[in-house]
This record gives structure tokens, sequence and C-alpha cells, in this order.
């Protein structure tokens, strides 16, 4: 196997507040191969942007990687400078793909502008070759290229996600990382989106990072998924083996929280109570206080992501219930759908 | 480039139809105001048939209307009138004396929204932070105080105790008739000596607003999110400061026009505690004597500058901001 492009090994980062440490990530560990599109799933506050922002040093001051490691292609990067990021990673390695590409584009330069200034500084083409550069990456994302010379408030909002997005292709980067990049739109320009994503996929050979809590979404455009609980992972694996097979409550229930058009008629699942206050040390399951399935044990320890499958060394579940709790939710489930069933046939009866 | 045109057109002729207003409210105010000069010629003495002759003389037995007319006609001719207590055509009267108060006002504005950008970017950066915190107290005490408070305090501190500078006064007496050119005692180091306490206490007292002002924008514009893209694309720190410098100081560029205006009409105290010979003191006494032509000249200069100067803000700041430039 080749060496994965990044492997993030008991992950913790906390911020600081004026109510003391705050945990937003507690031991994740996960790995982006090459070319690989990596979904990170979850409800709001969970971490997973605080994860992505920890891999491109975009964290902000009063949050720190306080312990684990971050590893790019084999170096480790968790203690890396402003000046580091700038030189090594930042835009030439790994790009950005904002929430928000309205708040986040200079409303004082033009798209190209902006793009010329990236590219002076991390590399050594010319103005002409650079504009050349974002010019093939706009007919990527499906705008004019002649459009490259507008100021962002010339654009629509749809325009300019896609804009963030050719400069994040822009530089040909190894690595994207998509935080929402697609929440502030409606479906049909989501859907768009993610027509010029999985192009980019096939065109270029980059890894991406999405960051969503919408899961149909990752199970439609990734290779994998991690599904994550109040900064702790749940669960992690292929999108075949954590569809087919979930093993965490979270991951199971928070996939069955989203409507499939191939079962119209399935209630959906809800997920009851809030994520917990997190405070500096973590040693419990964070889902505990939301799990129907929750013991003793559960409080005790935090558990550890173990394989779920002795076949499929990748796909991991941090519960130590994995292995009855999905049973249990499933034959719970026929029993209460069956019985649903019979009421709907005595109704037609009547 | 029709359209910018026709913007520029368009804002020409609203701005010469605001200045047309301004002549007009010049005029009604003052006339609103009870009495007029000749009240003050019947107080020293001046004999009720001689009254009546000056006020026919000087049309203000007319109705209110041809007041208004001749007013305006002789306005547009660049006729401003004669004071009617200095007996003498009103630019000649007030022509220096603007000139002596735009002299300290314009620099030291200048100064104050230079010296507020660099304060307010320093202070503002280091958010949370001790300097952040306790760096403006000082700025925002000075423009607490009273204008004459700090021209007093300066004047006893230097010119009092220290004895650095002349306590009052824009010349030593004779300096100006040393020389032929209207201008040359400007250039003098009399001058220089004298200007300095008056353009320190018009710094001190005017600091905080473009200090305040240039704080709370860089504070906003750094945690706006093109901040933070501009820092995840990986541009060193030297590029990124001047983004937020540029953006932060947009509010600035707006109201430097209009503290340039406030300092033109409120510099009254600091004139009068030096001595100044400024507009400040004339106004007053004009006002106080019912003065009609010096007031309406003086305040026009006033209302126009700030009217002008906000017409030529309109059109340089498209030039750095896009969002409000004329399309073309």
């Amino acid at each position: 196997m080749t060496e994965p492009l990044l492997e993030a090994e008991d992950l913790t980062v906390q911020y600081e507040t004026d109510g003391g440490m705050v945990t937003a990530v507690s031991d994740a560990s996960f790995v982006i191969n090459e070319g690989e599109f990596f979904g990170l799933a979850g409800e709001s506050g969970c971490g997973k942007s605080t994860t992505a922002k920890s891999i491109i040093g975009g964290l902000d001051p009063n949050g720190q990687i306080s312990s684990g490691t971050i590893r790019y292609r084999g170096k480790e990067i968790q203690d890396y400078t402003e000046k580091q990021f700038n030189e090594e990673l930042r835009w030439k390695e790994i790009a950005w793909i904002p929430q928000s590409a309205m708040n986040s584009l200079d409303p004082l330069q033009t798209v190209s502008e902006q793009a010329v200034e990236i590219g002076t500084v991390h590399t050594e083409m010319s103005e002409t070759e650079l504009r050349e550069q974002l010019k093939e990456m706009f007919s990527i994302v499906g705008l004019q290229e002649s459009r490259i010379n507008d100021y962002p408030h010339q654009f629509s909002g749809g325009m300019q996600q896609r804009a963030v997005i050719a400069l994040a292709l822009f530089l040909e980067p190894s690595l994207i990382i998509a935080d929402e990049p697609t929440t502030a739109l409606d479906v049909i320009m989501q859907d768009q989106i993610f027509k010029h994503l999985d192009e980019i996929k096939e065109k270029l050979n980059t890894s991406l990072l999405l960051i969503t809590h919408d899961i149909s979404v990752i199970f439609e455009s990734c290779e994998t998924v991690a599904i994550m609980h109040a900064s702790q992972l749940a669960e992690y694996g292929s999108v075949d083996a954590v569809y087919a097979n979930p093993r965490h409550p979270y991951a199971f229930m928070f996939k069955e929280a989203f409507p499939d058009v191939r079962e119209p008629d399935r209630d959906l699942e809800v997920i009851e109570g809030y994520p917990p206050q997190l405070g500096d040390e973590i040693g419990f399951c964070s889902f505990v206080d939301r799990c129907p399935w929750a013991t003793e044990e559960c409080r005790e320890a935090a558990p550890e992501l173990e394989p779920v499958d002795d076949d499929d060394p990748r796909h991991v579940a941090g519960c130590f219930r994995k292995d009855e709790a999905y049973e249990m939710y499933q034959s719970n489930r026929l029993s209460s759908q069956s019985g649903d069933s019979t009421t709907a046939i005595t109704s037609e009866d009547d | 480039m029709a359209s910018m045109k026709r913007y520029f057109v368009a804002r020409t002729i609203q701005t010469v139809f605001v200045l047309f207003l301004v002549l007009t409210g010049l005029f009604l105010l003052f006339r609103l105001m009870p009495g007029d000069f000749t009240a003050q010629m019947a107080v020293s003495g001046a004999s009720p048939e001689a009254l009546d002759e000056i006020r026919d003389q000087w049309g203000l037995n007319d109705p209110l209307y041809v007041q208004y007319y001749t007013y305006l006609i002789n306005f547009f001719q660049l006729d401003m009138g004669e004071s009617a207590i200095y007996r003498v055509d009103v630019w000649e009267l007030t022509k220096m004396r603007i000139f002596n108060t735009f002299i300290l006002v314009a620099p030291a504005i200048t100064l104050t929204y230079v010296a507020g950008a660099v304060i307010g970017t320093f202070v503002g950066r280091r958010r949370g932070s001790n300097v952040e915190k306790l760096g403006i107290v000082p700025i925002i005490a000075a423009g607490s105080f009273p204008a004459f408070f700090i021209a007093i305090v300066l004047i006893i501190i230097f010119a009092g105790w220290l004895g650095l500078f002349p306590t009052s006064g824009m010349l030593s007496p004779g300096v100006s008739s040393e020389y032929e050119a209207w201008w040359r005692p400007y250039l003098t180091g009399n001058f220089a000596h004298h200007y300095v306490l008056p353009f320190a206490a018009v710094v001190f007292r005017y600091l905080y607003i473009p200090s305040m002002i240039m704080r709370t924008s860089v504070i906003e514009v750094m945690d706006q999110g093109h901040t933070k893209y501009h820092r995840l694309t990986g541009l060193p720190a030297s590029n990124r400061f001047k983004h937020t410098a540029k953006h932060a100081s947009l509010p600035l560029i707006t109201l430097y026009p209009v503290s340039m205006a406030r300092a033109l009409g409120g510099l009254v105290l600091i004139e009068t505690v030096f001595n100044w010979p400024g507009i400040g003191f004339l106004l007053v006494e004009s006002v106080l004597g019912r003065d009609y032509p010096v007031v309406q000249f003086v305040f026009f200069i006033v209302a126009a500058f700030v009217i002008i100067s906000n017409f030529v803000v309109d059109l340089v700041y498209g030039t750095i901001d896009p969002r409000v430039r004329v399309e073309d």
C-alpha cells in the first residue's frame, strides 16, 4: 500500500474559553488516501469543522491541538507555525472551500486579482500564466472564462460558490477541504456543485475532505465516511460498509434520520436530546445520554475505535456495544414496522 | 463610461442644488432671528430717522422676497456685500480669517486621521489584550475634555511653566509688515512657533474620533470571512495586513470631510483661547451683531466645504470600494 496522504492519530483539539478548556475534537484518528473523497458528517458543533481547520492551521487563536499527530505525506504538521503552513502546505498542497463564498471572497478584489495574489505568493508563475490557469478552472466549474475579472458582488450566490471552488482548484492541490460547500445554496445549485466536484474527481486526482451535516450527500459522492458525535469519531469506514452495516448507535440512527427514496413510507428516526457540554477531559462516550442502549460501562471510559468486521480493517466503530446494539435496533424496528402495517391493513378493512 | 459621465453630471446638479438650498436656508434662518443690525445702532443712540434711512438704503424695509432676490443676484455676481460692523467688503474681511482657520484645521485633522488610523490598527489588532483595553483610554480622556480646557492646560504647561511657546496670537507684532507677499509670513519660524500649541490642542481634541472608529473597524474586519479566507490561502502576514487596513479604513474615508467641517465650524473656543485670528471669533461677533452678510458668507463657506468634500469622497470612494462604483 502506498503512503496515505493525510493521517490523523488520536487528534485532540481544545479551545480556551472564559469557562475553562473545551474539547472540540477528542482522540480522533482517520486516514485520507490519495485521490479519495472522504466525508465527515455530524451535527452542528460536533467538531467537524475544527478537525478540518486543524489540518490547514486555521484554528482560531484560542484553539490548539493539545495532543495527537497529523501527518501529511508522512510529515508531522500538528506543530507547524503560520510560516511553515504558508510555505509548505497552504493552497499548493491543501486548499479550502469555505462554507459561505459570499463572505469569503474579498469584496475589494476581483476574483482574478485574488487568484494572482495567491499564485504570486505560492508559485513562480507569471501573471499571464496565472490568469490562464484561473480561466481553465473557471471552465471546469462551469463559469464563463471572461468573468474572472469580475468582482464578487457581480456574481450570484451559486456563481460565487463555484468561484471559490475554482480558486481551491487553482494551484492543483492534492487535498481540498470543503467545509459545508453547499449549505448556503438551494438544492438545484447543490446538485450542480456536486456534479462539478464529481467531474473534478475524474479530471484531477485530488482528494477531498467533505464536511457536511447531510449524510446523504456523502453516501452519494464519497468513498469513505466518518461520523462524528460531540468531539468523538463514532464510526468510520468505506461508504458501502457503513451504509450496509452501521454499528455505532449514532451512525445508524443518523443514517435513518434521512429520507430514502427507496423507502418512501419509512418513519424517519429521531435522535432525542442534545450533545453534551464538553469540558477538559472526556472519559466517557459522548453519546451516552442520548443512546437507548447505553450501560454503565459507557460512562466510565471513552470507547476506542475497533474494527467491526475482521475482513475490513478500515471499518471501525467506537462503541462498547457495537455488536448487540444494531441487532436490537433492527429487531425492534422490524416489530414496530410490522405493527404499523397491521394497523394499515385493518383500517383498509374498515 | 457613458453612465459614469451621467452619474457625474447628476451628482454635480445635485450638489449645486444643495448649495442653493443652503443659501436659501441661511437667508431665512437669520431673518427669523429677532432684530437686525439697526437695532444695535439704536442702542448706540442713532436717531429713528437716520435708522430708517439706513434701513431703506440697505433694503431692510423691502418685502422679504425682494431682499431674497437681491441677495441671490448679488451672490451670483460674487458680491458678498459689506460688513455692517466693520464697513468693509465681506470677502476682504473674511478671506484671511478663513485661510487662518483652514491652515490650522486642515493639517491638524489630517494628522488625527493618519495617526488615528495607525493607533486604531495597532490597538485593534491586539484585541482582548491590555493594550487594547487601556491603550485607547488616554485618547478618549483627551477627547472628553472641552476644547478650551485642553488649550488652557497646554498654555499653562508649555507656555507658562516651560516657556517654550508664546501664549497666544499667530505672529509677533510687526512680523507681517516685514513682508510684501501675503503668504510670506506663514513661512516664518515665528509663525511655526505660534502654530505648535493651537495645532496640538486641535489634534488632542479630535484624535479620539478616528482612533475609536479605526479600532472598531479593524476588530470587525479581522473577524470577517474574507480575512480568515486570506489566512487559509496562505498569504503572508504583510499581504493580509494590507487587506485588513484597506477594509478597515473605509469608514475613515467617509468621515474625514465630516470631521474636517465639524472642526472648521467648532474651533471657536480654541481660537478664542489662543487669540488665533480665524473665523471662529468673527462668527460669534457677527451673529450677536446681526451682521447678516458676514454670517451668511462664513456659514456658506463651511457648508459648501462639507457638501463639496462629500461630492469628492463619493467620486473617489468608488476607486477603492467597487461595490459603490457606478457600472459602465
